[in-house]
Parts: structure tokens; C-alpha cells; sequence
């Protein structure tokens, strides 16, 4: 009874070690589009947002966890339609990144913030 | 019954071709300051052309190479400034000479040079966020502190930090209202094909939290390219446009009130040095006056 208790709990052991290796094997290999998105967000967006700015006159927000918690620091809804606007439009002190970025650059920095914890 | 349909197919084609591609015209008087052939441009010192271009000299294409020609620097001319659909693209049609006495007795005008403290500021005129018309000579007796940014400058230390930096100035006046009626503030953008009024006023509210009422402290304003070069010249600002991004240096001008230049600063400057000094020029009114 206990030896098949045993060889029942070092199964399950090894079922978790294999899962937990895929997954990390899984997040250890970003998309294409992630690999774009966080390149872009560290040359267009990384300076001010995740970089104290006490030169500013307001403090750029953390771009961390936006669709984790649903709204954006304006307190919008955290859509890609109301992040994609944001990007091009700018918002308050933040400037418009129009003509700047293409589409496919703001849907890989949406990928990319997807994954921004 | 197939004809007419024709007709009327015709018809509304070229209705819809000729309102596809309207221009606008406008009426020119002016004196050729200089020509190139090569670019079949002219130089034209003109007066107010209203509703496209203040009173000013600048280059204009001619379309006919034939007509460059005919012209010579001193000739008096009129001339149809036609605007393409696109606001950018403009040209000089139906050009005529109406006197060519003055010939060959204009100098060309020579290139601007960056301003020297002490040296009286050449008047300029911008549009502010109003849509206003505003010139420098309008902030005569006043301590004026001019910069240079554009909206879309991504650039913490640079655009930003300046914006931020004379709405710090700009709140620290507000506490004295002696100062606050003495100095003035102007943020000029050398995008002017992004940077419009509007854009220009959502961008000045930013920096003053939502307050209309600090536009009457500190505008924000540009103008037509070939001003903005000569602006950007005089104040000591260079500024290259690439695919919509704008690499330029930074420029802060302290004006005094009798319209010279008091000082110039580019990047060593610390927000409480740009409003000692602003203060500084601004209390000499008051000691002129006694």
C-alpha cells in the first residue's frame, strides 16, 4: 500500500518537473512579434516609462500589468482600440506617435504589453 | 437614350476630376529679389497675400522656364500664387512684370546670422494656439523667454524637459503677480506642417493642467518654414527633419524689454537660472520707470 503510495506520488513529481519544464521552455522562446514589441517599447516608449523622469512635468505611468488590471492609468478601459489610440494620438504630456509607427508596430508593442507583468 | 447617358457619364467625370484636383489662387504684388534657374525659382519680397502668406521674402517656383528668363532681380511683378491640393505645393502662374526700373539695383539678400546679446531682435510673425496672429514686437516691455520644441519630440531631455521646465517658470510666476504682468513666455514649435493651432493648444493645456487662462502668460506658436529657418537661425536652434522624426538642438532666448537679446542658453541651464534671469530683465522695468 505505501510502496504503491510512493510510486504514485514520484509520478505526479515527475508529471509537474515535465510540465513546469515545457512551460519554461515555452516562455523562454518569445513570438516574432514580441521580440519586435519589446524592441520598439525599449527605443520609443522605455526611456520615460520605466525610468524615473524627475525633470517632467508628470511622471510617465508603468506600462506593467495594464491588461492584467483592465484600465489604463487614465482609467480607461486597457483595449488594444484605447492603447492603439493613446500610441497615435498621444494623451496629456505623452507624445503622439503619429506617422511614426507603422500598424504591425503597434500590434507587436500590443503583443509585447500583453506579456508585461 | 445610351448617348445621353454618355453625356452625363462625361459630365460628372470631369465634375469629379476638376473638384478632385482643385487649387486655390491667390494674388501676388512684389519685387524679384533674386532668381535660379537652375530650380526655375524666384525669390519675391511681397506684401500681405491674405489668407496664404504674411508680408515677407521668399522663394516661389515659376512653371514656365521661359518666364524665369524674362525676370531679373529689381523687376516689380504681379503673379497668381497657385496652392495645390496639397497645402505645401504651391507655384507662381500668369506672372508679369509692371515695372523693370528698379533692374539689376536690388542686392540679394544675404544669409541671417545667429543674434549676439545685446543685438536688437528682428521682428517675426507667428500664429499662436488661438489661430492668432502674434509678433514679437507685441511683447515690447516685456521680459520675454523664447524656446524652440515640437509635440511629437520623444525625447525626455529634450522637448519635454524644456515644456516642463517653463511650466515650472510658469507657475512660479503665477505667485507673483508683479512678475506675472512683466514677463511673457512663448514656446515656438519648428514642426508647423504636424504642430497646427489646435495641436498646439491640446499640447500648451497639458503643460498648464487644463488652465485657458495661462495662454495669456505663455503662448505657443509657429510659422511658415522659410520664417522659422531664419528664427532658428537668428536664436542659434539647428533642426533637420527625417522621416518624422526631427533632430534638433535646444535654444532658450531671454528677451529684454527694449527687444534685444539678453542671453542665450542651450543645454547648461537650470529651470531657477532661466527665472532668476527672467526675473532679473523683468525688475528693470520698474527701475527704468522710477
Amino acid at each position: 500500500m505505501v510502496r504503491g503510495l510512493l510510486l504514485l506520488a514520484s509520478l505526479w513529481a515527475a508529471f509537474i518537473l515535465l510540465a513546469c519544464q515545457k512551460k519554461q521552455a515555452a516562455s523562454a522562446q518569445p513570438s516574432n512579434a514580441e521580440i519586435e514589441g519589446e524592441w520598439l517599447y525599449d527605443n520609443n516608449c522605455g526611456e520615460c516609462h520605466e525610468n524615473p523622469q524627475p525633470d517632467l512635468h508628470k511622471q510617465p505611468p508603468s506600462l506593467h500589468g495594464l491588461f492584467r488590471r483592465g484600465s489604463l492609468p487614465s482609467g480607461a478601459p486597457a483595449t488594444a482600440a484605447q492603447i492603439r489610440t493613446t500610441i497615435i494620438e498621444g494623451r496629456g504630456t505623452m507624445p503622439a506617435f503619429d506617422q511614426r509607427l507603422r500598424e504591425e508596430d503597434i500590434d507587436n508593442l500590443l503583443t509585447y504589453l500583453r506579456t508585461l507583468n | 437614350m445610351k448617348s445621353r447617358f454618355a453625356l452625363t457619364s462625361v459630365i460628372l467625370l470631369l465634375t469629379l476630376s476638376v473638384s478632385c484636383n482643385r487649387t486655390r489662387k491667390y494674388p501676388l504684388q512684389g519685387e524679384v529679389v533674386a532668381k535660379n534657374a537652375a530650380t526655375s525659382e524666384i525669390t519675391v519680397n511681397h506684401g500681405d497675400i491674405p489668407g496664404f502668406m504674411a508680408a515677407m521674402a521668399m522663394p516661389y517656383r515659376v512653371k514656365d522656364p521661359a518666364v524665369i528668363q524674362e525676370l531679373e532681380p529689381g523687376d516689380k511683378i504681379a503673379a497668381e500664387v497657385v496652392v495645390g491640393k496639397d497645402p505645401s505645393d504651391y507655384w507662381l502662374e500668369d506672372v508679369r512684370i509692371t515695372d523693370e526700373s528698379g533692374r539689376g539695383k536690388v542686392k540679394p539678400p544675404t544669409a541671417p546670422q545667429m543674434l549676439m546679446p545685446g543685438e536688437r531682435v528682428p521682428d517675426f510673425t507667428l500664429v499662436n494656439q488661438d489661430g492668432r496672429k502674434i509678433r514679437l514686437s507685441d511683447f515690447a516691455g516685456k521680459a520675454l523667454l523664447v524656446t524652440f520644441i515640437y509635440t511629437r519630440c520623444p525625447m525626455p531631455k529634450f522637448c519635454p524637459r524644456l515644456s516642463s521646465q517653463f511650466a515650472r517658470i510658469h507657475n512660479e510666476l503665477k505667485k507673483n503677480p508683479e512678475d506675472y504682468g512683466k514677463t511673457h513666455l512663448l514656446t515656438i514649435s519648428f514642426d508647423p506642417k504636424y504642430d497646427t493651432p489646435a495641436v498646439l493648444r491640446k499640447y500648451g493645456l497639458a503643460y498648464l493642467d487644463g488652465d485657458e487662462g495661462g495662454f495669456s502668460q505663455w503662448d505657443f506658436a509657429s510659422t511658415n518654414p522659410t520664417d522659422l529657418r531664419r528664427l532658428a537661425k537668428a536664436f542659434g536652434l539647428e533642426y533637420e527633419e527625417e522621416q518624422n522624426q526631427i533632430t534638433h538642438s535646444m535654444s532658450i532666448v531671454l528677451i529684454a524689454p527694449n527687444g534685444t537679446v539678453a542671453k542665450f542658453w542651450s543645454t547648461n541651464w537650470t529651470w531657477t537660472e532661466l527665472l532668476e534671469n527672467l526675473q532679473h530683465a523683468a525688475q528693470a522695468i520698474g527701475q527704468r520707470g522710477k
